[in-house]
């Protein structure tokens, strides 16, 4: 008898179990209507920021999530690399062009409920000088101060005019924080943006709900999810079982044929600020001689490096300015693939035999390009030795920060960003003198010096071989058919999810 | 005369085949298996390439003849690892009393609950992905099995007039250990190592896979798998190669420790 007590209850126990278990998954869906398949979106994306603070972490990953879609700047780029207006409405150019005033939008709050005023604006700016680490801060020297007017009205005085400096403003560096909203940047940004920081699972996923108290147009979705892959495949198989909406970066083009002809999904190709650097160090010795650094650059087959590594998507350029930028020269031709004269300048430098260390962070354009890279260096006599960096944490500290390598291959991603890369303090220990007067000189002369300087700049990037490009990286995104708003060219840095939406 | 163990000679002319091939490979493969060729890339198998090129147009037969080597020296370190920790862990839960053997044997009974390839993924995200860090994560995770199957074998060892009759005389552990107990489970630490060398090639490719295994551009069959999964639709055969290659080498050296059991215990092998 009391085996069978024992067993109903038991029974009853289960079915009370599954029962809830049922109730609980009905909630889940039911509650999913307001987040549900035409509320929400997902995304691919493959490198997962280190942490969420971009005033003290580098690396693209940070703004590409954030920069547009929590945090907004005063100006921002348009698709065709225009400034134009965001969080201020209009601004002026005093004739000196040192003094710039700024009309602010008079509705927009951050996220914790705090207006945006003019003193938020000062705060920020005055921020990146004090409060910031990262080697971008730099940008933010020329201004001399920054003062509020009125609540709606900030006005910023540089020490000398700078082209520069405005378009600086539409990267991170011009991202405005609330006061009371940087104490845990890190974890939970505070911005004005469209969308506001809801969770972080790391390794996985970072997910944004729509700030409702958003002050411009409304973005359709409600709540938008980040997921980052490994593996590339993985980042395609998650799209073909519609774990995900959209690959914001196809890593793997010699599989894109499995969309290309699928009426599911669009393919969008278009181009990037993305040049993908075969980097020197250039403070150790064997990369001091400039034979030595045109002879890597004349060993490598670009051509077959992007055919093999990139499937043939992509371009080649030849130094550090994409096509979308108005100095840019196809300088391709400056170190043309020549066996015998890389092998000859080799020689010459007396590197030939020497051996480098490949320091590459484990994204997957880069371990593939970085065994045809090996491979073609070796066939010159020099000997190449590959060791992986998980990124982006490792590779930072060993690579980026340390400067601990000799070579090394990353796509650079933000726009503009030659005077940035190629300097003595940023992880390539970059010092030339006249690369950096043609960028003073672009920077406080008028529009058509600035454009002769720049190509200068590029140009005696590429002869001196201060770092070999590879190529620059595709706009690859596919997703399903029915969603607009996706970028045909990424050149800023960040991905704008507030556009995106269902048609 | 004892007729041939089929299992034996078959695991036997397998894992022979595998070695050769391996040593071949250092002094001869048909191409350099790292020199990229981007101008003859996903070539289709023919006589200049038996198995065909890979997407760097590296020659795949090259790459699995290097990546037997690979394969073997991870198999050999790996089972090296756990048969020096394992062998005189079994050897010492048999022969103490009953509490510390106890230790020892919950000890590896906990280890043996946790998974193998978890336990090597985890080194891989501390030590960094390399072929040694993989090699040493399944060599630990073998531990257990060694453990368990040497103390067995000690146990009945120990319960033998001979170990009675020395132990009686006053022979001090070490040696009833070294004189007694390990020559008479040498047959069984064979047999162990043969399987255990299965699954280390096994984990070491599924390992490689996953990417915390042998880093590019070092053959290894399971990052050839690996690197084969863009061209599942365009170019399988990428997949198959060395998808052959690992099936076949577990296969073999589990034959062989299959054939080896059954050699050194002809008693299970009458029972068939």
């Amino acid at each position: 008898m009391k085996s069978y007590t024992t067993r109903a209850v038991a029974f009853v126990a289960s079915a009370a179990m599954l029962a809830l278990t049922a109730c609980s998954a009905g909630s889940s869906t039911s509650g999913g209507s307001s987040t549900g398949a035409d509320q929400s979106l997902s995304l691919g994306l493959v490198a997962e920021p280190a942490s969420l603070d971009f005033t003290t972490t580098d690396g693209a990953a940070i703004p590409q999530v954030l920069l547009g879609n929590v945090y907004e700047s005063l100006v921002k780029q348009d698709e065709s690399g225009k400034i134009v207006p965001s969080l201020a409405k209009s601004w002026t150019v005093s004739p000196d062009r040192k003094t710039y005033t700024f009309d602010l939008v008079d509705n927009a709050k951050f996220t914790n409920d705090k207006p945006f005023t003019a003193a938020d604006a000062v705060f920020s700016i005055n921020r990146v000088k004090s409060a910031w680490t990262t080697s971008l801060k730099s940008a933010m020297d020329v201004v001399a101060g920054a003062k509020a007017l009125s609540p709606t009205q900030l006005q910023v005085t540089l020490t000398k005019p700078s082209n520069g400096w405005l378009f600086r403003m539409t990267t991170r560096i011009g991202a405005m924080f609330s006061e009371t909203g940087v104490s845990a940047l890190a974890t939970a940004p505070i911005g004005t943006g469209p969308y506001k920081f809801s969770k972080w699972n790391r390794g996985d996923s970072i997910v944004l709900q729509r700030n409702d108290g958003y002050w411009g147009t409304k973005p359709q979705f409600q709540q938008i999810t980040l997921k980052y892959f490994k593996d590339p495949t993985a980042l395609n198989n998650a799209l073909l079982t519609g774990t995900i909406n959209v690959i914001t970066t196809v890593q793997a083009p010699e599989a894109l044929s499995q969309f290309t002809g699928n009426e599911k999904y669009q393919v969008i190709e278009g181009t990037t600020n993305g040049e993908v650097l075969l980097s020197f160090n250039n403070s150790k010795p064997v990369f001091r001689d400039l034979r030595t650094r045109q002879a890597i650059r004349q060993a490598i087959d670009h051509k077959a490096l992007l055919d093999t590594c990139f499937a043939g998507r992509g371009k080649l350029i030849g130094s550090m300015v994409p096509p979308t930028d108005p100095w840019y020269e196809d300088l391709t031709s400056v170190a043309p693939y020549d066996v015998a004269k890389a092998k000859s300048l080799l020689q010459a430098s007396g590197a030939a035999g020497a051996t480098l260390r490949l320091r590459l962070p484990t994204l997957p354009y880069a371990i593939s390009c970085g065994q045809v890279v090996k491979s073609q260096l070796e066939q010159v006599g020099l000997k190449v030795q590959i060791d992986q960096q998980e990124f982006p944490a490792a590779w930072l500290t060993t690579v980026f920060k340390s400067a601990d390598y000799d070579m090394s291959i990353i796509a650079h991603v933000e726009p503009r960003d030659l005077g940035a890369v190629f300097s003595p303090t940023y992880y390539t220990r970059y010092n030339d003198p006249e690369l950096q007067q043609y960028l003073a000189a672009a920077d406080a002369g008028d529009e058509a010096a600035q454009l002769d300087n720049m190509k200068k700049a590029g140009r005696r990037l590429s002869e001196q071989a201060a770092g070999d490009w590879l190529f620059l990286l595709p706009n690859l995104i596919v997703a399903d058919k029915n969603l607009t708003g996706l970028p045909q060219n990424a050149i800023t840095e960040n991905f704008d999810l507030s556009r995106l939406a269902r048609s | 005369m004892r007729r041939l163990n089929p299992s034996l000679v078959a695991g036997g002319v397998i894992v022979g085949v595998i070695a050769l091939m391996a040593l071949l490979s250092f002094v001869w493969t048909p191409y350099d298996a790292t020199l990229v060729n981007p101008s003859g890339r996903l070539a289709m198998p023919s006589w200049e390439h038996w198995f065909g090129t890979d997407k760097f147009g590296r020659d795949v037969f090259s790459q699995i003849m290097v990546g037997s080597r690979t394969t073997l020296f991870v198999g050999v370190v790996a089972v090296g690892v756990a048969a020096v920790i394992g062998v005189p862990l079994g050897v010492l839960a048999a022969m103490t009393p009953r509490w510390p053997s106890e230790l020892i044997m919950r000890t590896n009974d906990l280890m043996l609950a946790f998974p193998a390839l978890l336990l090597a993924i985890m080194f891989g995200a501390v030590f960094g992905a390399s072929t040694l860090t993989a090699m040493v994560a399944i060599g630990i995770a073998s531990v257990p099995s060694f453990a368990r199957v040497i103390r067995s074998g000690a146990l009945q060892v120990m319960r033998t007039e001979y170990v009675l009759a020395a132990r009686a005389a006053g022979r001090k552990p070490f040696p009833i250990a070294a004189r007694h107990v390990l020559p008479n489970v040498t047959s069984l630490i064979t047999v162990q190592a043969s399987v255990s060398f299965a699954i280390a090639v096994l984990a070491e490719a599924a390992l490689s896979f996953l990417g915390y295994g042998t880093p590019p551009p070092t053959p290894s069959w399971g990052r050839m798998l690996q690197e084969s999964q863009e061209f599942l639709f365009s170019a399988p055969r990428l997949a198959v190669f060395p998808g052959i290659a690992i099936a076949v080498a577990v296969l073999g050296f589990n034959l062989l420790g299959d054939g080896l059991r059954d050699r050194f215990d002809p008693k299970l092998e009458d029972r068939r």
